[in-house]
C-alpha cells in the first residue's frame, strides 16, 4: 500500500519542502556552535528589554488593527453611506504602504521643523510650533506604522466573513429586541471570530518579523536583537536564546491560529440556505458618522503617506532625475515574475504530491515547510548564506569542486531561493485552498476515464484552480515588491529595487530622496491591489 | 503557457549561472561593498572608471549585513573594499579576521596621518563629534574650557539630547573616552551623561541638532557635517533656519583635542581584485576626490592641502585642534567595553 503511493509526485514535493527547510534548520543548528563572552552580565537585561518591547508592541499592535479591521470591515459591509461603496476596495489600498514608508512619513510630518511645522507657519504664520507638535518616534511610532500598513489582514478576512454571514441569524438577533451594537457584540462578532483571529495572527506574524519600521526607530525587540548579536557581535549563544522566545510566540501564534480555523469549517456550514443580506441605509449624522470613520482610516493608512512623498517629490525634484526609474522598474518586476513562477510551479507540484500520494510524512513535512513565513525575512537571509558557506567548504569542496558560494550567495538565483523559503506558505496554502475545493472523485473520475495522473493535473486541475493561481500571483508580487530585508542582504552588484533604494537613502538621513522610490513602490502595489480587490469584489458577485 | 514559464525560469537561471562563470575573466573591474551609501560616492566612482577603465561593482546596504556576507563567503570572497563610515566597523573587521594587508603604497602613506591608518583600512574622509549649543541659553562662560568629560558635569542637567547607544558613533566616542581615561572613570561618566538628558535618546544627529533648534534642549551631541548639511538648504528651507539657531563648539581644545572619525576603506582578505582596490583607494585620497567629499558630503578632508566646504569653515571653523594621538584603531578595540558601559549606565 504504502510503496504504490511512491512516484515522481511524491519524490518532487518531498524534494521542495526539504529545499525550504534548509535554512530553517540552519537557524537552528547554528545556535549550537561555540560563540563570544561578550556582555554577559548584560545580557538578562537586553532579553528583559526585547521580551517587554516585543509584547508591548504586539498587543498595541493588534488591539488597533483589531479595532481598524473589525471596524471598518462592520461599517462597509452592513451600512450604505456615501462613499461606502469605494470604501470597501480602498481600504485595502494601505497594504500598498510598508510600515517602513509609513515610518519615514510619519517622522517627516511630525519631526521639527517637519511638514506640519511648514504647514501651520504657512497657516498662522511664524512663531516656534515645534514644542506643540506631537512626536510619533520611537515606540509609539512603531505602533502606529505597523497598524496602519497591516490592518488590512483583519479588514479582508472580517469583510469576508461578515459576507457570508447569515442574515437569519442577525434577523434572530433583531426579532430578540437586541440594539444594533447589541447584536454586533453577541451576533456578528462571535460569528466573525474565527476569521478575525486568522487576520489577527497574520498582523502578529509581520509584527513579530517586522525589521524596518523597528529598525528606523530603533526599538529593540526580539528580531532587532537577533539581527544585533547574530550579526553585529556574532553572538550565536545568544542569538538563540532570543530566537527560542520569538519562535515560542511564533509557535503559540501558530496554535492559535490552526485551533480558529477548525472553527472556521464549522461557521462557514450556514453558508448554505443563504438569505441575500439587505445592507442598512444611514442618513443623517450616523451616514455622516460612518463616512468620517472610514475617510479617516483610508486618509491615515493611505493618503497621509502617499502624500507626504508626494510632497518631498515635488519640493526636491532633483531626487526624481537622479532616480533609474526604469531599472528600478525593470528589477522589480524581473524578481516578481521569476519568483512568482517558481513558487506557482513547485507549491502546485507539492499540492498535487500531496493528494496523489496522500502520505503522512509529507503532509507533515509540508506543514513544517510553511514555516518560513514565521521567520524573519534579515533572519532567513543570514542563515541561507551561512548553510551555503558551511554546504559549500564541508561538501562541495571535499569534492574537489569549484566553489558554488557566488551561484548563491549575491545572485538573482539566490534571491529567488529564499524568497521561495519565505513566501512559499503563501503560494502553498493559497493554492491548497483551491484544492480542498476539488472534490478527490473528480480525481477517481479523471482515472477512469483513463487520464493519466499528468493530465488530470494539467487538464482538470489547473483550470479549476486558475482563480485561486491569479490571487495568489497578486498576493506574492505584493510581497516581493514590499520586500525589504532579503533583497538588501542578498542581491547582486549593482542591482537596486524601490524598495532598497528608499531604505538606501533613509538610512542615510536622506529621507526625502527616499521619498521617490517610496512613491513609487506605493503607485505599482496599489496598482496590484486595485485589480486583486476588483477580483475579490466579482467572485463575492458585489 | 507553463511550459513558457518554466523555459522562462531556466534560462534566467542560466543567464545568471553563466554570467558568473564568464565574468571570472575579467579583471578591470573592482567589487565595493559601500556602507556609506552617499549618492555623491557614486558619482566618484564614476569617474575613476572614466579614467582607469576600471568598473565599479556596487554592493550598498546596511553595514552589519555587508559584514557577515564578506565574513561567510571568506575565501571566495567577492568583496574587494568594505566602504563603512566609522573606523570602529573597520577596526572590528580587522578583529575578525577577514581584512589584508596591502594598502601600504607610498601615496597612501604620504596622504594619510598614521593614526588614521593601518596596513588594511584607511580613513578617506574626515569628521569630528561635535558639541552643538543654543547661544540664546548658553553662555560663553558655561561652555569655556568645555571637554566630552564634561557632559557628565550636573550643571548640563535636563539639558542634554544625545542619540542612542547602539549608534556606532557613540560608541567609538566613548571607545575613544576609555582609552584616554580608563573604563572605571568612563562608566561614572555614562552615568553622568544619562543623568543629564533632556529626553530619552531618539533620532538621529540631525534630530538631536533640530531639537536644541527648537528648545528641547541646550546642548546637543552630534557629527560636523550634519549641520552643514542643513545650511546647504539641501533639506528644505524650515531646516536651514532651524540650523542658523545653533552653534558649533568643539570640545577639548585645552588638552587632546577633538574627537575625530572617519569613513575607512578596508581592503578585504582574498579579495579577487586587489591591485584595482588600492588604486581606487588611492583615486579616493587625490585632491579631486578629497574636493568632491567636502563640498558633498561636507566631511573634513583626509589630505592637506584641500580645504573643507565653504559651508563648514565658515559655520564651524577651521581652527580647531583635533585629536591626532588617540589611535583609530582603538575604537574597534574598546566598542565592547564601551557598549558595556553605556548600557550599565542606563543609555537606552
Amino acid at each position: 500500500m504504502f510503496y504504490k503511493n511512491l512516484n515522481i509526485w511524491f519524490f518532487l514535493s518531498l524534494l521542495i519542502s526539504f529545499v525550504v527547510l534548509i535554512p530553517i534548520l540552519t537557524v537552528f543548528s547554528s545556535f549550537f556552535e561555540n560563540t563570544s563572552n561578550y556582555y554577559e552580565v548584560l545580557k538578562n537585561t537586553f532579553l528583559k528589554e526585547y521580551i517587554l518591547n516585543s509584547i508591548f508592541l504586539l498587543i498595541s499592535v493588534l488591539i488597533l488593527t483589531f479595532l481598524l479591521g473589525t471596524g471598518s470591515a462592520y461599517l462597509v459591509s452592513f451600512y450604505k453611506f456615501p462613499g461606502s461603496d469605494f470604501f470597501k476596495w480602498a481600504l485595502i489600498l494601505s497594504f500598498a504602504v510598508p510600515p517602513y514608508i509609513y515610518a519615514y512619513s510619519l517622522t517627516a510630518f511630525f519631526e521639527n521643523y517637519g511638514t506640519a511645522f511648514t504647514v501651520l507657519t504657512f497657516i498662522f504664520g511664524e512663531a516656534n510650533y515645534n514644542k506643540n507638535i506631537p512626536k510619533f518616534d520611537g515606540m509609539t511610532g512603531a505602533i502606529l506604522s505597523i497598524s496602519f500598513s497591516l490592518y488590512a489582514y483583519v479588514y479582508i478576512l472580517a469583510r469576508a466573513s461578515f459576507l457570508y454571514q447569515s442574515q437569519n441569524l442577525i434577523d434572530l438577533g433583531k426579532n430578540l429586541g437586541f440594539s444594533k451594537l447589541k447584536s454586533f457584540y453577541r451576533v456578528i462578532l462571535p460569528g466573525a471570530r474565527p476569521a478575525i483571529v486568522a487576520g489577527l495572527s497574520l498582523v502578529a506574524m509581520e509584527t513579530l518579523a517586522e525589521f524596518g519600521a523597528v529598525d528606523f526607530f530603533s526599538i529593540n525587540t526580539l528580531t532587532t536583537g537577533i539581527y544585533n548579536s547574530w550579526i553585529a557581535f556574532d553572538d550565536l549563544a545568544f542569538a538563540n536564546q532570543i530566537s527560542f522566545f520569538l519562535l515560542l510566540f511564533i509557535f503559540l501564534l501558530f496554535v492559535l491560529e490552526k485551533l480558529s480555523r477548525r472553527k472556521a469549517k464549522y461557521h462557514f456550514n450556514t453558508r448554505e440556505g443563504l438569505k441575500q443580506k439587505e445592507k442598512i441605509q444611514l442618513s443623517g449624522s450616523k451616514s455622516f458618522f460612518a463616512f468620517t470613520v472610514c475617510f479617516l482610516i483610508f486618509f491615515l493608512s493611505f493618503l497621509f503617506p502617499l502624500s507626504q512623498m508626494l510632497y518631498w517629490t515635488i519640493k526636491f525634484p532633483e531626487n526624481l532625475f537622479d532616480l533609474q526609474i526604469t531599472d528600478l522598474l525593470l528589477n522589480t518586476l524581473y524578481l516578481v515574475i521569476l519568483s512568482s513562477l517558481a513558487l506557482i510551479i513547485f507549491s502546485l507540484i507539492s499540492n498535487y504530491g500531496n493528494r496523489v500520494s496522500n502520505n503522512k510524512t509529507l503532509n507533515i513535512l509540508s506543514t513544517l515547510s510553511i514555516s518560513g513565513y514565521a521567520i524573519p525575512g534579515i533572519i532567513l537571509a543570514v542563515a541561507f548564506i551561512t548553510f551555503i558557506a558551511w554546504f559549500d567548504e564541508n561538501i562541495i569542496k571535499s569534492f574537489g569542486f569549484l566553489s558554488i558560494k557566488k551561484l548563491f550567495i549575491g545572485s538573482v538565483l539566490g534571491l529567488v531561493l529564499v524568497y521561495f523559503v519565505r513566501f512559499y506558505s503563501l503560494a502553498f496554502n493559497g493554492i491548497k485552498s483551491g484544492y480542498e475545493k476539488i472534490n478527490i472523485s473528480v480525481d477517481e473520475s479523471a482515472y477512469l476515464l483513463g487520464f493519466s495522473k499528468r493530465k488530470t493535473f494539467m487538464n482538470i486541475h489547473i483550470p479549476f484552480l486558475r482563480n485561486s493561481l491569479l490571487f495568489v500571483i497578486i498576493l506574492i508580487s505584493l510581497e516581493i515588491i514590499r520586500e525589504l530585508p532579503i533583497t538588501l542582504i542578498l542581491r547582486p552588484f549593482n542591482f537596486e529595487t524601490f524598495a532598497t533604494t528608499a531604505y538606501i537613502s533613509a538610512s542615510e538621513d536622506l529621507l526625502e530622496a527616499a521619498a521617490v522610490p517610496s512613491l513609487f513602490l506605493i503607485l505599482i502595489a496599489s496598482f496590484f491591489i486595485i485589480i486583486t480587490s476588483k477580483y475579490i469584489l466579482k467572485i463575492n458577485n458585489e | 503557457m507553463k511550459k513558457i514559464g518554466i523555459i522562462t525560469i531556466l534560462v534566467s537561471f542560466f543567464s545568471v549561472f553563466a554570467n558568473y562563470v564568464f565574468a571570472d575573466g575579467h579583471s578591470m573591474e573592482v567589487n565595493v561593498f559601500n556602507a556609506r551609501h552617499y549618492k555623491a560616492d557614486a558619482e566618484l566612482y564614476g569617474k575613476f572608471t572614466n579614467k582607469t577603465g576600471i568598473k565599479v561593482n556596487l554592493i550598498n546596504g546596511k553595514s552589519g549585513a555587508l559584514e557577515k556576507r564578506i565574513i561567510e563567503e571568506g575565501a571566495d570572497a567577492t568583496a574587494d573594499l568594505y566602504i563603512t563610515a566609522d573606523a570602529g566597523r573597520c577596526g572590528a573587521m580587522d578583529a575578525k579576521g577577514t581584512l589584508q594587508g596591502g594598502l601600504t603604497s607610498k601615496a597612501i602613506k604620504a596622504a594619510v596621518p598614521k593614526n588614521f591608518r593601518t596596513s588594511k583600512w584607511v580613513g578617506i574622509a574626515k569628521r569630528a563629534r561635535i558639541i552643538y549649543y543654543s547661544p540664546e541659553r548658553v553662555t560663553g562662560a558655561e561652555l569655556s574650557g568645555m571637554t566630552y568629560e564634561g557632559l557628565a558635569d550636573p550643571k548640563w542637567k535636563g539639558r542634554l539630547v544625545i542619540r542612542k547607544s547602539s549608534n556606532i558613533y557613540n560608541k567609538s566616542l566613548v571607545a575613544s573616552l576609555i582609552k584616554n581615561n580608563g573604563k572605571a572613570a568612563t562608566a561614572a561618566w555614562a552615568e553622568g551623561v544619562v543623568a543629564n538628558m533632556a529626553r530619552t535618546p531618539t533620532g538621529n544627529d540631525r534630530a538631536q541638532i533640530m531639537a536644541v533648534a527648537a528648545g528641547e534642549a541646550d546642548i546637543a551631541v552630534a557629527n560636523t557635517y550634519y549641520l552643514a548639511l542643513m545650511l546647504s538648504g539641501k533639506k528644505g528651507a524650515e531646516q536651514q533656519e532651524a540650523a542658523k539657531k545653533v552653534k558649533a563648539f568643539f570640545p577639548n581644545q585645552n588638552d587632546r583635542g577633538t574627537h575625530m572619525n572617519v569613513s575607512c576603506a578596508a581592503l578585504v582578505k582574498g579579495a579577487p581584485n586587489k591591485d584595482n582596490a588600492v588604486k581606487l583607494v588611492e583615486f579616493l585620497l587625490t585632491p579631486e576626490s578629497q574636493e568632491h567629499f567636502t563640498n558633498n558630503t561636507f566631511e573634513f578632508p583626509m589630505i592637506d592641502g584641500v580645504s573643507p566646504s565653504p559651508l563648514v569653515v565658515n559655520n564651524l571653523g577651521l581652527d580647531f585642534k583635533q585629536d591626532m594621538k588617540t589611535k583609530l584603531a582603538s575604537y574597534g578595540k574598546n566598542q565592547a567595553a564601551a557598549v558595556e558601559v553605556m548600557t550599565a549606565a542606563g543609555w537606552k
